[in-house]
């Protein structure tokens, strides 16, 4: 009774572990000592009871359809059993049989077992030995189908309620398990001698699931209302009700084990789950903004997961994810794209981006796709920073801070993927040569408000960040000449008046850029750096031969001496100097041309600036001032009220410049003259006067010139200087290349100096730079080929 | 005196007194220096002939080297350095 008491514990749990709980059974002590088949491996063990190995399916066919015609066996078997053991009583076969059949059908019926378990085991091992393995095995059969057939009728009634309806076919596929197991248990020796011994025929419990399966699972009305029953469960449960997730785990586990699973309820649920995520796909698209529509992506996405874990089978994961991305992302993502993109770039919302970035990342093309929409939305956002010139004070700032922002996109939502960084490049390059020429320019003048002295906004790590990023830019501006100018310019006006605010941030600029670009680049504003250490050298020695001499005496002259072509082109301008200055201008030039023959010089008024030592009133004061500001001041040496006009012609300096000179004399902060009448600008009737009333609380005063605004003419003329350069460098690169190929073919030619030339030109330049070439006898036409050109020696 | 000047810095460029704009051998400015030098100046002077052409010197000492005859390269006269 004992064996009873444990067998009906083991199973109570239900038929979903059946599996397990067949092994536990099989294997414990009780059992084994009983039926004394210790020494089967527990790989035989498992093979008979489980239903998910598919190489039983093959045999489970084979045999359901031997067991439709069961007479043959039946007869054979019954005379061999009557040859082998004849001194067995003459009803024995059919007493222990009945005895049996009532123990199953108690157990059909869940009634009490009216035999000890010992009794059954008993029975079942002397049928077998006596040959009746195979009657026995087949009365078996016939017992269970009647049982399971009296099953249907219960799932056949005309409207039954979908909840009731699983419940009861639940409820049936567990009892059924329950059954078969301790039946099992009792003819577990036919099922370790008869069934084994041949292949064909099933063991007891794929006998039983062989059935079930036959008889109620694969019942089209059952069928259809099962798998739609738990079809519309999950429709609800996704749609957010509470339902009983047990069930339908137990139900679906049922199909599993019946190998229909895949059959009868899979396809069928990815057509529903397709249908109901494209539906919503839609509509969502429609209703969310972008961020809340990813989000709810994700978590479509994560729930479907938690149902693979909870309830579906492991095998549909693949399609099911599938399905839903397909439908949720696929389907959407240029939508998604075009919708949200813009705005979560300009946030920038890292977080959704990052989302996007990953929900996309599972998607076919989702990332090329990204990718090509983040391309666009550079190229039109950067496009508006360079190309209206109401930003162009702000343009290099916004540009730096926009890199920056997408460099952050990149690393902390794009997962660092070169694809972005190259694309990123790339539609960098494209647009910020949208506008020729200003990019450049606004860049090599922001660099010069960094490299000013006065910038104090910077340590020297700081600028030396800053001035990495600015190189960045840099790398993308097509026109590094346009660059080159306007840097040399700013460059030329740092060292020359002293307004550098370190040699070592210049140098290392210059390094960066030689770095960037080549030696060839940087050669000339190396070349201004040496000339300011020639001149340092040479003014040493100027003084050495001052103090030799003795003559010249008075002031201190030093002087910067510039090779032509390394600096800006500077207009030459004859102002007239008071003898004193003229004096030392030309000893100057004398010993300086003594020691570098060959040479000549030319003094460039407009870049020169004095010490002025000034006696007023209240006290003598130090001015520092243009040399422009210093030769209208020494004219009140001699006079005292002068007019506009007498000032123009003692001095001779430009009319332009000199209103500006007096007007930072005599109407900026420090005023060393007054001017009749007063105002802020320099009339040509105006008169001025030294200011002998002058006070400052600092003795050394520096007066500003006034800078005459870049006019859009200078800007031209840097530009034009530009032009004419690079028409000098086509020349060269022509004559180079003519050089040293002799003859070359149009084509090839301008290919090789679209190889050489480092800014962008038109084909049309390049064929005018050559016909210039050709008149001027650098080059010919070849006589037969006019294709081809000859280089003239 | 009311203004006098304590010092003065000055600026002028310098550029070589050659009777073109172009060495005749290497065709490159002369305010630029032969193409096998970096930086103009004292590392690439100008020479001048007594025919009074001028060459970078670099420029008409190769020319010279390749010459069976020392001739100016522009008026084939007798090459002469002229010592200016
Ligand atoms: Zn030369
Ligand atoms: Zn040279
Ligand atoms: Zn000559």
């Amino acid at each position: 009774m004992s064996g009873i008491a444990k067998t009906s514990v083991l199973v109570e749990e239900g038929g979903n572990q059946c599996r397990k709980r067949s092994n536990i059974s099989a294997s414990s002590d009780q059992c084994s000592k009983r039926s004394k088949f210790d020494d089967m491996s527990s790989n035989e063990k498992k093979s008979n009871f489980s239903m998910l190995n598919p190489n039983v399916n093959g045999t489970i066919k084979m045999t359901t359809s031997s067991m439709n015609k069961p007479g043959a066996t039946t007869k054979k078997l019954v005379i061999k059993n009557f040859k082998s053991k004849p001194n067995l009583p003459e009803n024995y076969q059919e007493t222990t049989w009945s005895k049996l059949r009532e123990a199953v059908i108690a157990i059909q019926t869940s009634k009490a077992i009216a035999y000890s378990l010992e009794e059954l085991y008993q029975a079942v091992e002397n049928m077998c030995s006596h040959k009746m393995a195979s009657q026995l095995y087949v009365n078996l059969t016939n017992l269970v189908e009647a049982h399971v057939k009296s099953n249907i009728e219960q799932f056949l009634s005309e409207s039954m309620d979908r909840q009731v309806f699983l419940k009861r076919m639940d409820d049936c596929w567990r009892a059924h398990c329950r059954q078969m197991i301790m039946i099992r248990s009792i003819f577990l020796y036919l099922d370790r001698t008869y069934v084994l011994q041949n292949p064909s025929i099933h063991s007891i419990w794929d006998m039983g699931l062989d059935l079930f399966r036959h008889h109620i699972a694969m019942n089209t009305l059952i069928q259809t209302r099962t798998v739609d029953g738990l079809l519309t469960l999950i429709e609800r449960e996704r749609g957010g009700d509470a339902v009983d997730i047990s069930l339908l785990k137990s139900l679906l586990r049922m199909l599993s084990d019946l190998q229909i699973y895949q059959d009868a309820f899979e396809h069928k649920f990815l057509q529903a789950t397709e249908r109901l995520y494209c539906a919503e796909g839609q509509r969502l698209m429609r209703e969310l903004a972008v961020p809340q529509y990813l989000a709810h992506v994700e978590k479509r996405l994560r729930e479907e997961n938690e149902r693979l874990l909870h309830y579906l089978d492991p095998c549909t994961k693949w399609q099911l994810i599938h399905t839903v991305e397909r439908q949720l992302l696929s389907e959407h993502v240029s939508g998604v794209l075009s919708k949200g993109l813009e705005s979560l770039m300009d946030g920038p919302r890292l977080r959704d981006l990052a989302t996007l970035y990953s929900l996309f990342s599972r998607v076919k093309d989702g990332l090329t796709e990204l990718c090509s929409h983040f391309n666009a939305y550079i190229k039109k956002k950067g496009r508006t920073i360079v190309i209206e010139p109401e930003r162009d004070k702000t343009m290099v700032a916004e540009l730096l801070e926009f890199k920056e922002q997408l460099d952050n996109v990149v690393s902390t939502c794009f997962q660092r993927n070169d694809r972005f960084l190259y694309s990123m490049r790339e539609a960098f390059e494209h647009f910020i040569n949208q506008r020729q020429n200003k990019p450049a320019e606004l860049i090599a003048k922001f660099v010069d408000l960094k490299l000013r002295a006065g910038n104090k906004e910077a340590t020297e790590e700081e600028l030396e960040r800053l001035l990495d990023k600015i190189m960045v830019l840099f790398r993308f501006i097509h026109g590094k000449d346009v660059f080159e100018a306007f840097y040399k310019k700013d460059l030329a006006k740092r060292l020359l008046v002293g307004k550098s605010a370190s040699v070592d941030a210049e140098k290392s600029m210059l390094s960066k850029l030689k770095q960037e670009c080549g030696g060839g680049f940087t050669c000339k504003l190396e070349g201004m750096f040496k000339d300011m250490e020639l001149s340092k050298d040479i003014n040493i020695t100027y003084k050495q031969h001052l103090s030799a001499s003795s003559e010249c005496g008075g002031l201190e002259l030093s002087v910067y001496i510039l090779t032509m072509g390394f600096w800006p082109t500077y207009a030459a301008v004859e102002v007239r100097l008071p003898g004193e200055l003229t004096r030392h201008q030309e000893h100057f030039a004398k010993f300086y041309l003594a020691k570098h023959s060959g040479r000549k010089l030319q003094w460039q008024a407009t870049l020169g600036h004095c010490v002025l030592r000034a006696h007023f009133t209240q006290g003598n004061k130090e001015l520092q001032v243009s040399l422009f500001q210093a030769l209208v001041l020494l004219l009140f040496n001699d006079g005292d009220n002068l007019s506009f006009e007498d000032i123009k012609t003692a001095t001779n300096i430009e009319e332009g410049e000199l209103r500006r000179t007096l007007q930072s004399l005599a109407c900026g902060k420090a005023r060393v003259l007054m001017k009749t009448p007063r105002g802020r600008d320099v009339q040509d009737r105006d008169h001025f006067a030294f200011n002998a009333d002058f006070t400052n609380k600092l003795f050394r005063i520096k007066i500003n010139q006034i800078q005459m605004k870049e006019t859009s003419e200078e800007q031209k003329a840097t530009e034009e200087r530009v032009f004419q350069d690079r028409q000098y460098q086509i020349d060269a690169a022509i004559v180079r290349v003519m050089k040293m190929r002799k003859a070359l073919s149009h084509n090839l030619l301008i290919s090789e100096l679209y190889n050489q030339l480092k800014f962008p030109v038109k084909p049309a330049d390049l064929k005018k730079r050559i016909e210039s070439l050709i008149d001027r006898d650098y080059m010919e036409r070849d006589k037969d080929n006019p294709n081809q050109y000859n280089y003239v020696a | 005196m009311k203004v006098t000047i304590k010092s003065w810095t000055g600026v002028a460029t310098w550029r070589w007194i050659a009777n073109d704009d172009n060495c005749g051998i290497c065709r490159m400015p002369f305010d630029s220096c032969c193409p096998d030098c970096k930086l103009p100046g004292d590392e690439c002077p100008l020479v001048w002939g007594a025919c009074s052409h001028c060459f970078h010197i670099h420029c008409i000492v190769k020319w010279l080297h390749s010459q069976p005859q020392q001739q100016c390269p522009m008026c084939r006269q007798d090459w002469k350095f002229n010592n200016k």
